[in-house]
């Protein structure tokens, strides 16, 4: 079991001797039980950090964004950035740092155990509060118990986890400089890509009937890409609209730039984002399972990531975030690669 | 799944590797070796060097069936431009039938230039198994006539 008070006087200390310029963590937000992400400097706000089961923001995202300001700002400042990071987001920093998008000491990872839990899934948890608003969430050994207006309300987390969680085979952060909570590598709460599974029983029609609904869905709000911290290109390829088009452009130019995919949110346009994005991060996608929790409209983007995930590692043996000098997984081949589908 | 039509005559887009199966496909000219006019050529440098990207766009623009070709493994002029592609195009092969694409609208094959027989083959059978599956109306983009 994790003692908060842990992580804060850690935060605190490396605030007060100046062994990091930030400390990136999580606090109580404002709406209901919902924790934050924080971006907390001076030391006597360490005590604001919280550890609960809605921590679920992979916070990695926001080294991406610190590295880009910084650079926007012409800045260089001296020191780390702590970043309290759970198993899958450790993962995403690990990806990262294999990229090279920055140096492993500009990154102190402040590692949380998911221990026998994870995160809570707000979509799961609803039906089961009869319309009540709880104000906070705590993890208690197997289960998460929630604070409503009726009092104390004690779920087995395992209802109302997320599926990524309940699927994660590895709920502890394996790259890290310090870590909070004991290493529970193996729990099996449920068997890896059991939801992918389930849905690939389905004959192709019916795979068809399924996908063509969600990508009616989508309307390219791009929520799923801007929570993402691999996509973190300052040009998307599916952006033909970051094309300034001025006065000056020629008319060679216009017709020379390559438009991938239109902005309208149609099913075309959006199959060709989706399916772009599941291939723009296969290899790389830690399942995080950010995308999927902020999209407006339940795509399950997940499982497009997944089935990169599973492929990646049935075939050619690769783990997304397991070490940070490997390979990336489609700049390297093994000879043993399947190729009989090729005539 | 489209009914198959009697008069439907599939369009294919091929993207072949210019060192070989590009040149195999002239050689299927010269030897006047007949075979169905259906695909597109669109000559790539290396198959290593086709995005998946560039096949959902094929699809997106309404072929019926994308062929991507290549040197056999071990004659790539880029030494492992074809190893990283099987790679890739088994991905995005795998990502397709996921959501429910029809498995032989798609495929991949070895071609050297001097193997303009084989070229006409794989084309032959590729345009008949993409004609009995009709037109592709999944990803194609919906444009106002
Ligand atoms: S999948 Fe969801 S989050 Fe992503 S662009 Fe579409 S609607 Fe937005
Ligand atoms: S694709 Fe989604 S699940 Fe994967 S790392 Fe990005 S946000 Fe997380
Ligand atoms: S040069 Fe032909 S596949 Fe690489």
């Amino acid at each position: 079991m994790i003692n908060i008070q842990d992580i804060r006087d850690t935060a605190r200390d490396m605030l007060a001797k100046g062994e990091a310029r930030m400390v990136i963590g999580y606090r109580r937000g404002t709406r209901g039980m919902l924790a934050e992400p924080a971006f907390i400097t001076d030391p006597a706000q360490a005590d604001d950090l919280v550890w609960d089961p809605t921590c679920f923001n992979n916070l990695s995202l926001y080294l991406v964004h610190d590295k880009k300001f910084l650079a926007h700002m012409r800045e260089n400042p001296k020191g780390p950035v702590a970043v309290v990071a759970k198993g899958c987001d450790a993962r995403s920093i690990v990806v990262l740092l294999q990229e090279h998008y920055f140096k492993r000491e500009d990154v102190y990872i402040l590692g949380v155990s998911c221990e026998g839990a994870g995160v809570v899934d707000e979509r799961k948890l609803a039906p089961l509060l009869n319309g009540e608003r709880p104000s906070a969430a705590a993890f208690d050994g197997d289960d998460f118990v929630f604070t409503t207006a009726a009092g104390e309300k004690r779920l087995a987390a395992r209802e109302v986890m997320a599926d990524r969680c309940l699927e994660c085979r590895a709920p502890y952060p394996k790259e890290h400089n310090l870590v909070f909570g004991e290493d529970k590598t193996g729990r099996q709460l449920e068997a890896p890509f059991a939801a992918l599974e389930r849905f690939e029983a389905q004959d192709a029609g019916q795979r068809w009937d399924a996908w063509s609904q969600h990508f009616d869905r989508c309307m390219r709000c791009f929520a799923c890409r801007s929570v993402c911290p691999m996509c973190y290109c300052d040009e998307c390829v599916v952006d033909s609209i970051t094309f300034p088009v001025t006065a000056g452009t020629t008319a060679e130019e216009k017709a020379t730039r390559i438009k991938w995919i239109e902005r309208s949110a149609t099913r075309s346009e959006n199959i060709t984002y989706l399916m772009t994005r599941a291939m723009h991060l296969a290899g790389r996608c830690t399942d995080c399972g950010e995308c999927e929790r902020a999209c407006p409209v339940n795509v399950p983007i997940r499982m497009l990531n997944n089935k990169m995930e599973r492929e990646a590692r049935e075939k050619f043996g690769f783990e997304p975030g397991a070490s940070i000098g490997g390979p990336s997984l489609v700049a390297t081949f093994l000879d043993s690669d399947p190729g009989q589908f090729i005539r | 799944m489209s009914e198959p039509q009697a008069d439907f005559e599939p369009k294919i887009v091929a993207f072949l590797c210019k060192w070989c199966s590009s040149a195999g496909s002239d050689l299927a000219g010269v030897s006047r070796i007949q075979y169905p006019a259906n695909a597109t050529p669109i000559t790539i440098p290396c198959t290593g060097a086709v995005s998946p990207m560039y096949i959902l766009s094929a699809f997106n623009k309404g072929a019926d069936g994308v062929l991507v070709s290549g040197c056999h493994i071990g004659d790539c002029h880029y030494i492992e431009g074809n190893y990283l592609a099987r790679r890739k195009m088994h991905l995005t092969m795998e990502l397709l039938k996921f959501i429910g694409l029809e498995p032989n609208r798609f495929r991949m094959s070895w071609v050297s230039a001097a193997e303009g027989a084989k070229f006409a083959q794989v084309v032959t059978e590729f345009v008949d198994d993409v004609r009995k599956l009709g037109p592709q109306d999944k990803l194609r983009k919906v444009v106002s006539q």
